[in-house]
């Protein structure tokens, strides 16, 4: 079954899976100057874990989170779907219509580590704190 | 018995009339994801990563009463984020009680205690509460102290009622196979109708990014833990798949069993990978790429997945698609004991984690990383 696979995912051989390296996208302005750019910043869009901003190209200006993208053949068949912030709906917007994408929201998954949960928690029991826990972040 | 003969029955003539209709991918059991918001954060968690006002929705009973008909399995399993923190939850669930479906309402049982007035028992409706092992292992691995004792508290409290209750554990790089079949014992003795296990799927949001299983690793893990078994031991599984995860047969994925809903839509492909969403259940099973997905597929973000959402309708195919999957399955539930003078070895073993760690004795150096 495996025998044809990368060394590195052949599920015979692995004994542990490699973690992520996140890349930093925070504040990232890219070039929407080729389709291939274009492509590329909206599959990395889909992938982060904050809002982004969109600019169209009638000047609204949209921020929300990209929970989806559809590409087609071309830019006016490829689309991004996103839910804007403090809005109940869903919109998908070919990105022919788009003028410029900024992440602008904080990423969420990034700036977390196992390491650094256990070093918050090592420093709290040494200071005899009870019922030590991570809590989730606050919502408001 | 590890699930009522009339679940059992009902699973059993749903999957027959799929195989009868011809069907070659159909759903057993819809992961219904009413909302993201947690009130744990757990380090070998990716799914409760988003924008505030994402985890501020939440589906609404219609939403959840529609995806849940759409798909039509018998089984539906609410997990999330912590399905206790939805608003309307007990109007899902009485929902689709009503619809006879076989609900597994996954929680952590932080509120469990305080939220069972809302339900009321039935053989249609399961607390499966997520236990990672014994106390210290669980509270380590739930990134909260107590946790265990008040999930614990809630599991007796719930079984006193009169509610159907199972655990559900997750297994990451460094478990000790000799805690985790203690930890079986106290479940047993607790009283709990039976156990769910799976080894932690690699996702690549979570905050840990070190102690995913690899399936070699996995395969070594659950054989430890799985053979030699003990007889009053029960399981919420497929015993083919307890044979899966303990390397002795090989599956190919089939996600499509077990289809997602959520805010987004029908995740594709799976409960544990985003790659996209469909708007309705059809246009999810059409126009997935499914042969792109799963271990045999090659696709890096599949090679360390034994998740059960993968492979346990794998199991349940096996079990109906042929008489010798069958006969396996019936030689599986009847002869449980799987002696294995190796696998007893390695109890003997100590636990080591590919990233060597002790929490409470050894912190690795400290990293660029400083929040939480």
């Amino acid at each position: 079954m495996s025998q044809n696979l990368n060394p590195a995912h052949n599920p015979d051989e692995l004994e542990v899976a490699q973690g992520t390296h996140h890349d930093q996208l925070e504040g990232w302005v890219p070039q929407l100057a080729s389709d291939a750019e274009l492509r590329d910043a909206f599959e990395k869009a889909f992938d982060y874990r904050g809002d982004v901003t969109l600019t169209l190209k009638s000047g609204e200006k949209i921020e929300g989170y990209v929970f989806d993208r559809r590409t087609g053949k071309t830019a006016a068949e490829s689309v991004v779907r996103l839910i804007p912030a403090g809005k109940d709906e869903k919109r998908a917007i070919p990105y022919s219509e788009i003028a410029a994408l900024a992440f602008t929201g904080r990423d969420t998954a990034a700036g977390k580590s196992w390491e650094a949960w256990v070093r918050k928690y090592w420093e709290k029991r040494q200071a005899g704190e009870k019922n030590i826990g991570l809590e989730p972040e606050k919502l408001d | 018995m590890a699930v009522p003969i009339s679940q059992m029955a009902t699973v059993a003539s749903y999957v027959l009339r799929q195989k009868l209709a011809g069907r070659k991918r159909y759903p057993l059991v819809l992961m219904l994801e009413p909302l993201f918001r947690c009130n744990l954060a757990c380090a070998g968690c990716g799914k409760i990563q988003y924008p505030a006002h994402i985890l501020k929705k939440d589906l609404s009973p219609e939403e959840c009463f529609r995806a849940a008909d759409e798909c039509g399995a018998p089984i539906v399993s609410i997990p999330g984020g912590e399905p206790l923190m939805h608003p309307r939850i007990h109007e899902i669930v009485e929902g689709l009680v009503a619809r006879k479906k076989y609900i597994y309402l996954c929680t952590n049982a932080l509120l469990l205690k305080e939220k069972l007035d809302l339900f009321t028992p039935s053989k249609y409706l399961t607390f499966s509460v997520h236990v990672d092992g014994e106390r210290e292992h669980h509270d380590f691995s739930v990134c909260r102290e107590g946790g265990y004792e008040i999930a614990v508290d809630a599991v007796k409290e719930a079984l006193r009622r009169g509610f159907r209750v199972t655990t559900n554990t997750t297994l990451f790089d460094g478990a000790d196979p000799n805690s985790v079949r203690r930890f079986f014992d106290e479940m047993m003795e607790v009283g709990i109708e039976s156990m769910m296990l799976s080894p932690g799927y690699s996702y690549d949001k979570a905050p840990d990014q070190k102690h995913f299983l690899g399936r070699a690793r996995t395969r070594r893990l659950f054989r430890a833990i799985l053979s030699n078994r003990k007889k009053h031991w029960r399981f919420n599984q497929s015993p083919l798949f307890l044979e899966f995860l303990m390397g002795k047969r090989n599956y190919a994925c089939s996600a499509w069993g077990m289809p997602t809903f959520n805010i987004f839509g029908w995740q594709k492909p799976c409960y544990l990978l985003q790659d996209g969403y469909a708007d309705s259940f059809a246009e999810l099973m059409n126009d997935t790429k499914w042969d792109e997905y799963g271990t045999e597929s090659g696709n890096p973000k599949c090679a360390n997945c034994m998740v059960h959402c993968g492979y346990e309708t794998s199991a349940v195919n096996d079990t109906f698609g042929s008489l010798r999957g069958f006969w396996a399955t019936v030689k599986a539930t009847m002869s449980t004991e799987y002696k294995d003078d190796g696998a007893l070895a390695m109890l003997n073993e100590p636990a080591r984690p590919v990233h060597s760690y002790n929490p409470l004795v050894q912190i690795e150096s400290p990293q660029q990383e400083t929040s939480v």
